[in-house]
Parts: structure tokens; sequence; C-alpha cells
């Protein structure tokens, strides 16, 4: 096998090597039941994506709690709502401000 | 001023006393059939909708309109969903003395409520708010539900009694910043 070759297979390696190890992004789903958010506490990796399904017969919303880094605005009934994480984050139902979450990014 | 502040702070007590008395009351009436169940749910929803009506009219308190802006959303919810289940299961709510009496105990209280302003008013409002989702968690559980006999009905009952109790933490939140 000349050089060309040994790049070549070391090159097939390591990028299958890479696909092996690098997971695809999850999706995690929080569900808006009975006036809280479930699970309220949710560990993800940065890049996952979360959906809060509203299964309440009331509209909520999901607000980043600490300096309103972001919103869902309003999620009616049925409705849902996604949003890719970035980083840790404490929410709330901006509506019912009693309704509190948490994400972890690990 | 202080001496106005007491007679105040215990027409309060009374008028709080008052409303969690007549859950107690409630609670021991004689058994409703489920078109008379269904009428006091959708009647002690009304009433928090007419108190939340005054509190947009009487305030200017933001925490106090937000949270009358809730009630008004979230009850106007639960009586929709009241009225789908009642139209689908052919029952047409009925007035009795459980829903007479909310209804004329509630009159009272409005007037109360008109007679303040200001801050007086924000206290009465969101004093009244806490005792009342007291008394209406008492009633659905202790009057409500247990009577209701359609599955449906008392599935409906019991999906509500966490937003009244969310209710209830969201009024004595906002209490707090009137203490």
């Amino acid at each position: 096998m000349n050089k060309y070759g040994i790049c070549f297979v070391l090159i097939a390696f390591l990028s299958a090597s890479c696909s092996l190890t690098s997971e695809k992004p999850k999706v995690y789903t929080v569900e808006i039941k009975d006036m809280k958010f479930m699970p309220d506490d949710i560990t993800v990796k940065q890049g996952d994506t979360v959906v809060w399904i509203n299964r309440d017969m009331m509209a909520h919303d999901v607000t980043e709690e600490g300096e309103k880094r972001w919103t869902s605005s309003l999620i009616p009934p049925g409705s849902s709502w996604k949003k890719e994480i970035t980083s840790t984050a404490n929410y709330y139902c901006s509506i019912h401000v009693v309704m509190k979450g948490k994400i972890r990014v690990q | 001023m202080k001496m106005i502040k007491m007679l105040a702070s215990s027409s309060m007590i009374t008028l709080a006393l008052s409303v969690v008395f007549t859950a107690t009351s409630l609670a021991q009436s004689p058994k409703l059939n489920d078109a008379e169940v269904a009428s006091v749910a959708v009647t002690a929803n009304q009433i928090d909708i007419n108190y939340a009506a005054v509190a947009k009219i009487k305030s200017k308190n933001p925490d106090i309109l937000k949270f009358a802006e809730t009630m008004t959303n979230d009850h106007k919810a639960v009586i929709a969903q009241a009225v789908a289940l009642v139209t689908k299961l052919k029952v047409t709510p009925k007035d009795n003395a459980v829903s007479k009496k909310l209804m004329a105990d509630a009159e009272k209280t409005k007037k109360s409520l008109l007679s303040k302003s200001g801050k007086a008013f924000d206290r009465a409002y969101i004093d009244n708010e806490v005792a009342y989702h007291k008394a209406v968690i008492s009633t659905v559980e202790g009057l409500l539900i247990p009577t209701a006999k359609n599955a449906e009905l008392k599935a409906l009952l019991e999906k509500v009694v966490p937003a009244l109790k969310t209710h209830l933490s969201h009024a004595e939140m906002v209490q707090m910043n009137f203490k």
C-alpha cells in the first residue's frame, strides 16, 4: 500500500470513529399538566431540544426566569412549543407565577 | 388612622371568615344532583370572573391587574369546559340553594369591594381572593366531587382543583406585598 493508500485508510477510520462517538441531539418532552411542569427538572446536553406540551385546560407559557432571555409566548391548551437548549435555565409560567421548572445542561 | 386600618382589617377578616363559614356550611348541605353540581361549579367560576371585573375597574396595581386577568381567562376556560360537558351529557345546570347562596354572598362582597379604593381596595380584593379560593377548594373537594355521579363531571371537577390551588398560591404571593 502506498502512502496515499495509507492516508485514505486513516481518514476513513477517523471519520468513522467521529460518527460513532458524536451523538445526535435528542428531543425531550415536558408535559404541562395539572398546573405543573412534568418533569419539572430535566438534564439535557447542549443542542438538545425540549418540547413543552400543554395538556391543561388553560393557556400557559414557558419563560426564562432570571433575565427573561426567552419566552414561548402563550401556549394554548393542546398546543406545544419547542426550544433548542443552549444553557442551564430556571423557567416559570409568567401567567401562573408559582409554576416553575429547571433545565440543566450537562 | 390606625383605628381605621384596624377596623378595615377586622372587617376583611370577618368577610374572609364568612366565606370560609359559607364553605363549611356548603360542605354540610344536602346532596345535589349532577345538574345542580354543574350549576354550583359554573356559578363559583363566574363569581371570580365578576370579582376580577371589579378589580380591572378599580385597581391600578400591576400585580392585582395581572392576577385579575389570569382569573378571568382561567375561570372562563373552566366554564367553557363545563358547558361543553353538560351539552354533551344533555344536562342543563340547575339553580339550587347552594348556587343561590354563593351568588347572594358574592353580591355582598362585590358591594364591599366597590366601596373601597386605592391600596385599601387592592388589599381587600386580594384578601378576598385568598379566602374565596380556600372556600371554593373546600366546596369542590368536600361537596361537589363526592356528590357528582357522572364520571366525566367528577373528572372535570378533579381537574379543576390543581388550578384552584395554583390560584390560591398566586393570590397568597400577591397578598404578601400588601402586608
